[in-house]
């Protein structure tokens, strides 16, 4: 990390754009576009993330600025954790009650492997796809696999193309998803709480945010579990990687591949 | 480390006067009312970022901010109460906002790689998403139902 020698405080250029973005996001304030039973929820968070975006293309923000913002997404985030913290604390009764959910749902992060496996196997994509799902492909996902495979291998390429869209994606994708799931489906705003812990600072809050405002009443019970299960996938995540989901990735892949290969054979074969 | 720490108390700074007017606009809550919240919540941040820098071991700063918050706020720790209520006006909205503000200006350099992505990337790369969250919270349902938490 070379946070130390950029001289973050003194890039006045980005902190006032952000304090400008921040202005006209939160003066927009809260909407909701309703979709059937549930609905979507529209954070400020979601506009200054589209914003932050569009404004890259003005003569305001350089690359100088653009540098300096990823850093500073870094040291902004250790705020929310500190929030997070606080928050869990007073819950510790409820959270060692609800420990075995909290340690068991980190076990389903490898959701990602059932669903997108599949579906990039089904697209066509060869071991790409092992890259690509083997988990949410941030920061310490990238290193892992480059460091075993190879920045250029076909799995290199892979992690980096979901490191990329999630990083452009990621946190509008979970802001506009989660409160639609959490009021469509039948499953607990608390055990969407939990599920908030990913392995990405910025795509937990835009998870997190439609929760804590659709459900009001349980916010703080929310925030809680959120807390606990970022922190908990901050410290076991990348060994989850290591020593379960990319083995398994591995697996269902050859798998997958051996069936898909004698599936065409006894096509070809008829 | 004298110079992070500079670096470090002054950006929090920056970034706490922005979540408290934007706290303020979208929240309701006066910034003067919120000065206690932010600035605890500051000094945790620092706190945590100067022992993941002292400490040797391979574990980021944000879990050991994660964990001194909480271990400053159990319940029946000295001033526990206090830090609860100060924080308790620092909306994790309004923190959110400035974070994102941050991503999305960072994020405006990856658009040109964001671009050249394929369709498939992108379909992948929401089943991804959707899978991560969908597989957390449904195991965490069944778990919380059978203990009847929920």
């Amino acid at each position: 990390m070379t946070i130390e020698t950029q001289k973050l405080w003194k890039d006045w250029r980005v902190h006032a754009t952000v304090f400008a973005i921040v202005l006209l996001s939160e003066t927009i304030g809260t909407h909701e576009i309703p979709l059937g039973p549930g609905v979507i929820l529209l954070l400020p968070m979601l506009y200054a993330v589209i914003i932050g975006i569009s404004l890259f293309f003005t003569p305001l923000v350089k690359e100088k600025q653009s540098k300096s913002a990823e850093s500073l997404v870094f040291i902004s985030v250790t705020l929310l954790i500190a929030k997070f913290g606080v928050q869990a604390g007073p819950a510790l009764p409820l959270l060692i009650e609800a420990g075995p959910a909290l340690l068991l749902q980190e076990i389903g992060n490898l959701g990602t492997i059932f669903l997108a496996l599949p579906v990039a196997v089904l697209l066509g994509l060869k071991r790409e796809s092992i890259g690509m799902t083997h988990s949410i492909g941030r920061e310490p996902n990238v290193a892992l696999i480059t460091d075993k495979y190879g920045f250029s291998s076909p799995e290199g390429r892979g992690v980096m193309a979901v490191y990329i869209f999630g990083t452009v994606f990621g946190a509008i994708f979970m802001g506009l998803i989660s409160g639609l799931l959490a009021t469509v489906t039948p499953i607990h705003p608390l055990s969407f709480a939990m599920a908030t812990g990913i392995g990405s600072g910025s795509m937990a809050a835009a998870a997190l945010g439609p929760l804590v405002t659709a459900f009001p009443e349980m916010k703080d019970q929310i925030i809680a579990f959120s807390g606990a299960s970022n922190l908990a996938t901050s410290v076991t995540g990348l060994y989850v990687s290591i020593f379960i989901a990319l083995p398994l990735t591995e697996k269902l892949y050859g798998w997958m591949t051996k069936r898909k290969s004698k599936n065409m054979k006894s096509n070809v074969g008829v | 480390m004298l110079k992070n720490i500079q670096e470090w108390i002054l950006v929090l700074g920056i970034i706490g006067v922005v979540v408290l007017i934007g706290n303020y606009i979208g929240y309701d809550i006066l910034p003067i009312t919120a000065l206690p919240g932010m600035v605890i919540l500051i000094l945790i941040s620092l706190a945590g970022l100067v022992i993941g820098k002292l400490v040797p071991l391979k574990i980021p700063s944000i879990a050991y901010i994660g964990i001194l918050g909480f271990i400053l706020t159990v319940p029946n720790m000295p001033g526990s109460d206090q830090i609860v209520k100060w924080t308790a006006d620092v909306s994790l909205l309004a923190i959110a906002t400035p974070i994102l503000a941050y991503a999305g200006i960072g994020i405006g350099r990856s658009w040109a790689d964001f671009a050249k992505l394929g369709w498939k990337t992108i379909v992948v790369g929401m089943c991804v998403l959707l899978g991560t969250f969908l597989g957390s919270a449904i195991i965490a349902e069944i778990v919380l139902r059978f203990q009847g938490i929920i």
